[in-house]
């Protein structure tokens, strides 16, 4: 399963690829969160309570040498995926491992090489191997450009407002629009709290919807405390209906 | 008045920008009300609706593109791809990604 939950922010992204990931672990299943993000988020909806992921490298890209072909950054060719995934990950909850792509920290430090290299790193995963998560920013700008093109899920995640159904009409358009391998592109309803409001994001978006992910109050409670909803409330209807996204998108993953 | 709105995802940027957009012409004042977000929605929140937020040229689309062949004064695209909102507020979109790219 290569599963990239996408959609404008704010919609419940992480709250949802958090408990997502957690859930698939708990059946046993190899599973990498991933986070190209530049600002903090997945990590603590997966129960980490500070990331402390070691910096990738930046001898981890090198340059292209002159008279060769191609983009000006590749992946050094001595760096192995699945190895990088090993050495520059961190495990969190239910053995459940975390790989992020550079945070922003508020100092000098450069990390666009270093994201360079996670993109590379994860593009060339070999399948068979792990169920990718991931946790993409808010908006259009990365979801169907080179940062989520790992991806043969996309899931739209869409609040039944005006200003999330347009991003989500946005995304499915791009997804349409997108030559590369076909993706299966389906919408989770989230916070949704009146019975219309599946129809309304299915009309809004064309998408299928797959899950209807309640308005939860214990998942507000969890982002104050900064807890994962997994564990902060295992029973809430919105964890629930996670685990029920889990079961149905379970067909394609790797054990 | 220069004001840029800044802040994680969701957390209600947009809806702030266009209560302070709309509260400043009610007072009287000339305002532009920029989106700089990739995925634009500030129209949605200062009432101009979805439908006129998407048909908004972008500026810069419009510049790729060769709509105007000599680097154009800030009123001259504000004057050619804005939208009049309620209130007298001008609306202008920065930019929107449209296409997919290869990887």
């Amino acid at each position: 399963m290569r599963l990239a939950f996408v959609g404008k922010g704010g919609a419940g992204k992480s709250a949802i690829a958090g408990t997502f990931a957690r859930t698939l672990a708990r059946q046993g299943d190899n599973v990498l969160a991933i986070d190209s993000d530049p600002l903090p988020g997945l990590a603590f909806s997966l129960g980490l309570p500070i990331d402390d992921s070691p910096p990738i490298p930046d001898e981890a890209v090198v340059e292209r040498k002159e008279g060769e072909q191609g983009p000006r950054w590749r992946l050094n060719p001595d760096v192995d995926p699945l190895e990088a995934v090993e050495k520059w990950s961190v495990e969190a909850p239910d053995g459940v491992r975390f790989f992020q792509f550079g945070k922003v920290k508020g100092d000098a430090r450069e990390i666009w090489k270093s994201q360079i290299a996670f993109r590379f790193i994860v593009n060339k995963l070999p399948a068979g191997h792990w169920n990718v998560v991931g946790d993409l920013p808010g908006g259009t700008r990365q979801a169907f450009t080179g940062w989520g093109n790992w991806a043969t899920t996309v899931l739209v995640v869409v609040e039944p407002t005006a200003k999330s159904l347009l991003s989500g009409r946005r995304l499915a358009r791009m997804a349409d629009l997108d030559p590369e391998v076909p993706k299966r592109v389906m919408a989770v309803a989230s916070k949704v709290t009146d019975p219309d409001d599946v129809d309304m994001i299915a009309k809004g978006t064309g998408l299928e919807v797959v899950a209807a992910v309640p308005y939860d109050e214990a998942l507000a409670e969890a982002e104050r405390r900064q807890l994962a909803p997994i564990d902060f409330a295992p029973d809430s209807p919105a964890v629930r209906a996670v685990e029920s996204l889990v079961e149905r998108m379970s067909e394609e993953k790797v054990s | 008045m220069k004001l840029a709105v800044v802040g994680k995802g969701g957390s209600g940027k947009t809806t702030t920008s266009s209560v302070i957009a709309r509260t400043l012409a009610k007072a009287g004042s000339a305002v532009v009300a920029l989106d700089c977000d990739s995925n634009p929605n500030l129209g949605i929140s200062l009432g101009v609706g979805d439908e006129e937020t998407e048909r908004l040229v972008s500026m810069r689309q419009a510049l790729d593109e060769g709509e105007e062949a000599h680097a154009p004064t800030w009123d001259t695209l504000i004057g050619r791809y804005g939208s009049d909102g309620p209130d007298g507020v001008r609306l202008a979109v920065v930019s929107r990604i449209d296409n997919p790219e290869p990887g």
